[in-house]
């Protein structure tokens, strides 16, 4: 008994003795969404360098961004990944860790499709008001501001199908709810006039800033807290849902899924990166500068992500669904110069 | 006997022999029968259940044992891999993956017209849809292993991409091409040709429970192998703590412990981990290993020893009711010869609780092998089981996956591919479950007994 | 000395302390083993046990104190002025502890050489460059005080390593000495040698002590950076859970009550459906089967346990919500709008915990004495009847705690909520209808895209200790109600 317990207690030693050693791969963690591109890239730098394949740990933007924040050093990761811009808050956590010299990098647009399934309902064209109409708790019915009375999606657009309304939504842990929100609901708000309308009820600005992104919660708005393939799920499970996709996920699927028009434009990478197609939000990882030059490949790692034959408009990074961006250019000097946020150093 | 203890008139009177059966005696074997039928309608509806799921893994899975393959004689260009022609081998490194792809189209759609297939894609690189992105890393990594090969024609066996696996498969329809932008119905024409005339052929792919995983954009190339290894690794630490930890815990819970705060305090504690839920011990895990010890992040070890943590109050419950079915008289008799308390459980109790200790082991194990949640928050979930570990240590402390999480991590990828891998991977998970299983009950077979 | 070296010399020492112990002993006794108060092997466990417990001891506590006291001693070294604004001593001292683990790791890469990692009027830009050459994280470059704190730090830690490893030998040595010379055929080893393994089975139990010490620490922090965030009042009264994507307003409604609802609720419908098959199960392989249909049955049935969760959701997802819908949606009963549900969770997650209810009941019955059985028997009783009423008595109290572990599985379990039952929170009795469970929430607000130091992130902590305190109230009371009904036979 006391043997093995010597025994087990000795391995453990000296496993922690060990692992002080410094790390030789690249470690990124965060945002799910961004992980499909993080991962396609770490692949190819481990294929063309002499460094080892990066680790890309998803886990959300968040858990991604507070184990960056953690501190400096090894045993911390280099790179958050990050579906949306870190906050001020975030900033000033990192800064009390030790956390200083962060270099931000855009690597593209994320564009967000709704889908339905192949052979369901004809959904085919909506406008950002058929979804506020559908989904608010309060909107406009012949110039006045009313509880939703709509049970069907004809109800207010005689061209969309007499189907019940259901929708499968990103939850509010999701980065995608954000975009689903401001880009979609609350222009759906503003087109209809409900936002005048509450204004005009004595509502302040901010109020009814915050009444028009909000999204009924008996049962027709679906919150899925999970990934796309849950809402593909739950698509093929209801006929007549649609569903909120990434474009490379919806891309991926095109024999499950049938995409519609939003405001008459069909989402694709060329409409998303002029700017056509509304509803898009652009992608993030961040790098700690302090790891450039210690933890090996790092920089390189960077550089490779951003430069023309991957993140291009040619690259992989674009044939799997990322939007590449106009200025790209100006992101891989950034990162060639490790330009940090805040800083010109 | 008097005419006394005769019946009265009126009532019935009792049944004459114990042949025929009275009414009660019939409701009661009515009763006893149906109780039974409970109890077989129980068993029946478990395994129904069991081979419902086990019919719907495998046939969703299955698939993912089998691959397309291209087989295609690449000429290496030396004017394109080697610009000097001196064979340094750091001038062939410097041409990355993206050099190598147009060798590889350029050798597709030679092969495409040397099998005579009419088809309106003539240039190649409308080839690339055929053939797996890996497959300019294979050839890279065989030209800078030997840079002998430049200038000559070497014959590849690449992966086709996974659309025209998916359509080997079945997949992937004609009907539902009109919107892919990965593949054309040309390029299935193409396939259907290579197909008859042997150049792309569907085998049996060993990678996939040997390999590492792969990139989003590579569904044909990831295998579950190194994941294998990280869930081995942690369920080594699992076994080397849980078990003694477990079994010691036990022990002095069952046999020693004295009945005051402390024991209930220790008892109330144990009942309460079986129930806390498993994200929590990775949000343990992550505070107290990765945090306050710095162990590594993503490293089996930490894994282990989070899940020794998750499954020692398993492991514990199922032990002490298993000491507890060794009769007293046992513990008696041994302290009857003199043994000590101590020698009286080692010797005798301990042994003869060993079956029911080792069921409880194996489901916690099980328990452990199965389990996503907390690896989630240590960093086991995402890209992670790349590369392969060289050693113990290497095993247990370079960042690795575990087979659950990495099914996790493909049930969620975009490519229709991954679906079928993850359930692949949760054949290959049950196969070890299966196997731990049968280990269990020949062993228990062997021991148990009745008192 | 590297602490590892130092472990495994202790041990050689205990090894061959354990060799003479048991030597001395047997000669103490003329070589005659009956002679010995104890077995001869415990003479040599008791040197052993001797020698290794204080010397471990010792190196886990200097390992403990040795860092806090050398912090200490070096804050004082810092100036005032080297903290910078917005920056704390805690900073300052890791970037002491960074530079002197780097000067370290350089020498022994032999980047620079150990003269010039002492000197203290060495060229700092000069030496934060070699050290970023040697692969060492550095932040920013070192100042001349952080250095000298930094090479003090190395001094004391390579002092204190050395002052251990002598401190431990000499006690090593000392104890075996002392122990070997205990070794005497009258000296009652087997006694002493007990009760350090007792002393060892405690240590094991108070494991699990340790770990709930561990997770309430680990949430208590962030639970309370919650609290101050947001009022803890709404959090456990508020009837409504609708956290807004934090970054914006601080609408949220964070109320914990509808997931409560969902937990309980799901995990009932789960129990309905599993404790009535498992305990059937349980009690036909253990009463009724033949061996062969108990061999094959019982591992069958354990393979339900070992189904990863995340197929379980699928299959709830796939195949359950469909055919519930089927019968009970719009087309049939109409009290079921979509295929994720209350029931849908309930069922797949029963189906997960049947063995655990089976194989747990099923070992309990067996235990119950086969003379028990004999005598309802005996008065005649049929099969059944003896089961219901004497075996099911007489095990319940196990049953309890096997259906209560199912329920603890209920309650925790995760990966089918999220799939089968959906993530809306709401509080409703229609058990068609979706809900979600406290667990659920933990996962996707840890695992979310939110800011981190947001309201929104740390409400997972709160979750999570509520939770746990919630299972705990309910354990302390199961607990109490198998003692009091507990029997003991024989």
């Amino acid at each position: 008994m006391s043997v093995k317990l010597t025994a087990s207690a000795l391995a453990i030693a000296a496993v922690a003795a060990t692992s002080a050693a410094a790390r030789d791969q690249v470690q990124v963690a965060g945002s799910s969404t961004v992980l499909p591109y993080a991962s396609i890239v770490a692949e190819a730098f481990g294929e063309n360098f002499d460094f080892p394949t990066p680790v890309v740990e998803s886990g959300g933007s968040s858990a991604g961004l507070k184990r960056f924040c953690q501190g400096v050093g090894t045993e911390h990761t280099d790179v958050a990944n990050a579906s949306r811009k870190i906050r001020d808050k975030e900033i000033k956590a990192c800064a009390e860790n030790g956390v200083t010299d962060i270099i931000e990098v855009r690597i593209g647009y994320d564009g967000i499709v709704f889908a339905s399934q192949l052979d369901g309902p004809d959904y085919s064209a909506f406008t950002q008001s058929d979804i506020f109409n559908a989904l608010a708790p309060k909107v406009m019915v012949d110039g006045k501001l009313v509880d939703n009375p709509h049970k069907k999606w004809s109800d207010f657009n005689a061209d969309l199908p007499a189907e019940d309304i259901l929708a499968f939504i990103p939850g509010t842990k999701h980065g995608t709810r954000e975009v689903f929100e401001e880009k979609v609901v609350a222009a759906g708000c503003e087109a209809t006039g409900a936002f005048e309308a509450m204004m005009a009820a004595g509502m302040s600005e901010d109020d009814a800033e915050d009444a028009c992104l909000e999204v009924m919660s008996d049962g027709r708005a679906v919150d899925i807290d999970g990934d796309y393939t849950e809402t593909l799920a739950s698509i093929d499970a209801n006929a007549n849902g649609i569903g909120v996709f990434g474009l490379a996920f919806y891309e991926n699927n095109t024999d499950k899924l049938k995409v519609a028009t939003m405001a008459g434009v069909e989402p694709s990478t060329e409409t998303i990166s002029t700017g056509e197609y509304p509803v898009s939000r652009p992608l993030f990882f961040y790098v700690k500068k302090a790891h450039i030059g210690v933890i090996p490949g790092l920089k390189e790692y960077a550089e490779f992500f951003v430069a023309d034959e991957i993140a291009g408009p040619d690259g992989p990074l674009a044939e799997y669904g990322l939007v590449s961006d106009p200025a790209l250019v100006e992101t891989q000097d950034a990162v060639a110069a490790e330009k940090t946020m805040g800083g010109d150093s | 006997m008097t005419d006394a203890s005769l019946p009265t008139d009126g009532a019935k009177p009792q049944s004459g022999s114990l042949t025929t059966l009275d009414a009660r005696t019939k409701k009661r074997n009515a009763a006893e029968k149906r109780f039974r039928a409970y109890g077989v309608a129980a068993i029946a509806t478990g395994i129904t259940f069991l081979f419902v799921l086990l019919f719907a893994i495998l046939t969703s899975g299955l698939g993912a044992f089998q691959q397309t393959f291209l087989t295609v004689p690449v000429y290496l260009d030396e004017a394109k891999l080697d610009k000097k022609g001196n064979r340094n081998i750091d001038d062939i490194k410097k041409v990355s993956t993206f050099g190598y792809n147009p060798l590889i189209q350029k050798a597709v759609l030679a092969e495409v017209q040397k099998a005579g297939i009419e088809t309106p894609l003539t240039k190649s690189k409308e080839m690339k849809a055929l053939i797996s992105a890996s497959a300019a890393g294979q050839v890279r990594a065989a030209v800078i292993e030997n840079p002998a090969l430049i200038g000559q024609t070497v014959e590849f066996k690449f992966l086709a991409s996974s659309r025209v696996d998916g359509y080997l498969k079945d997949r992937v329809k004609r009907e539902h091409l009109a919107r892919d932008k990965n593949i054309d119905a040309e390029h299935l024409d193409i396939v259907d040709g290579l197909l008859e005339a042997g150049v792309v052929a569907k085998t049996f792919n060993p990678a996939f429970i040997f390999g590492a995983d792969a990139s989003e954009s590579r569904a044909e190339q990831a295998g579950i192998g190194v994941s294998m290894l990280g869930s081995l690794f942690m369920m080594f630490v699992v076994l080397f703590l849980a078990l003694p930890l477990g079994v010691a815990a036990s022990i002095y819970l069952e046999e020693f412990a004295p009945k005051n705060r402390l024991t209930d305090l220790i008892e109330v504690n144990i009942s309460n981990l079986a129930a806390v839920p498993s994200i929590v011990f990775g949000i343990l895990g992550l505070a107290v290993f990765i945090q306050f010890m710095h162990l590594p992040q993503s490293a089996p070890l930490v894994g282990g020893l989070v899940l020794t943590l998750m499954t020692l109050p398993t492991i514990i419950i199922s032990t002490r009711a298993s000491l507890k079915s060794v009769p007293p008289s046992i513990r008696d008799a041994a302290l009857g010869v003199g043994a000590s308390k101590m020698q009286s459980v080692f010797h005798h109790v301990l042994p003869l609780a060993a079956p029911g200790i080792l069921t409880g082991t194996i489901i916690g194990l099980a328990q452990a092998l199965g389990e996503t949640a907390p690896l989630l928050l240590i960093g086991m979930v995402g890209y992670i089981a790349s590369n392969a570990p060289d050693g113990i240590a290497s095993g247990l402390l370079d960042p690795n996956s575990a087979m659950p999480a990495q099914i996790y991590e493909w049930a969620k990828r975009a490519d229709p591919a991954y679906y079928e891998r993850a359930w692949g991977g949760i054949i290959i998970l049950l196969i070890f479950l299966i196997s731990m299983n049968t280990l269990a009950v020949i062993l228990r077979r062997r021991f148990e007994r009745r008192w | 000395m590297p602490v590892i070296w130092l472990c495994v010399i202790v041990l050689a020492i205990s090894i061959v302390g354990f060799v003479f112990g048991r030597q001395r002993a047997l000669s103490s006794a003329g070589g005659d083993a009956r002679a010995l108060h104890s077995l001869p092997n415990y003479y040599g466990w008791n040197v052993f046990m001797k020698v290794t417990a204080p010397a471990f001891g010792l190196i886990v506590v200097w390992l403990i104190a040795q860092p806090l006291v050398i912090q200490n001693s070096i804050a004082g070294m810092i100036p005032e002025s080297e903290i910078k604004e917005g920056s704390s001593i805690g900073l300052v001292m890791a970037e002491v502890r960074r530079t002197a683990e780097g000067l370290n790791n350089a020498v022994a890469a032999g980047v620079i050489s150990e003269e010039l990692s002492l000197d203290a009027g060495a060229d700092v830009e000069a030496l934060t460059a070699s050290l970023k050459e040697a692969g060492q994280v550095v932040t920013s470059a070192i100042t001349q005080p952080i250095l000298h704190a930094a090479q003090a730090y190395r001094t004391m830690t390579s002092t204190g390593s050395l002052i251990l490893a002598a401190l431990t030998l000499l006690l090593s040595l000392g104890a075996a000495g002392f122990a070997i010379r205990q070794a005497d055929k009258d000296y009652k080893a087997r006694n002493t040698v007990e009760q350090g393994i007792l002393a060892l089975l405690i240590a094991a139990a108070s494991v699990a002590i340790l770990t709930t010490i561990g997770i309430v620490l680990s949430l208590v922090f962030n639970t309370a950076e919650f609290f101050r965030l947001y009022p803890a009042a709404d959090f456990f009264t508020l009837l409504e859970w609708a956290p807004s994507f934090s970054g914006r307003g601080g609408a949220s409604k964070l109320g914990i009550l509808p997931l409560l609802w969902g937990t309980l609720y799901i995990s009932f419908i789960a129990l309905l459906v599993a404790v009535p098959i498992g305990l059937f199960a349980a009690i036909y392989l253990s009463e009724y089967a033949t061996p062969r249909v108990r061999g094959i049955a019982k591992p069958l049935l354990e393979i339900l346990a070992g189904i990863p969760t995340i197929v379980y959701g699928l299959f709830a997802l796939l195949t359950i919500g469909p055919l519930l819908v089927s019968v009970f949606g719009d087309d049939g009963a109409g009290w079921m709008s979509g295929g994720r549900a209350v029931m849908t969770a309930g069922i797949a997650m029963g189906i997960m915990l049947i063995p655990f209810v089976s194989s747990l009941s099923d070992d309990i019955i067996n235990a119950v004495p086969q003379a028990m059985r004999d005598g309802s028997y005996g008065l005649g009783a049929t099969q059944s009847e003896t089961i219901k009423q004497v075996i099911l008595p007489a095990a319940l109290p196990g049953i309890v705690g096997a259906i209560l572990l199912a329920a603890s599985r209920a309650i925790g379990e995760t990966m089918i909520v999220v799939m089968g039952a959906g993530a809306a929170a709401r509080l409703s009795l229609n058990p068609f209808e979706a809900m979600t469970t406290v667990t659920a929430k933990i996962v996707s607000q840890l695992t979310g895209d939110s800011d981190f130091a947001s309201p929104e992130a740390l409400v997972a902590f709160a979750l999570g200790i509520t939770l746990f305190v919630l299972t705990l109230a309910l354990n302390v009371f199961a607990l109490y109600i198998v003692r009091k009904y507990r029997e003991q036979y024989e």
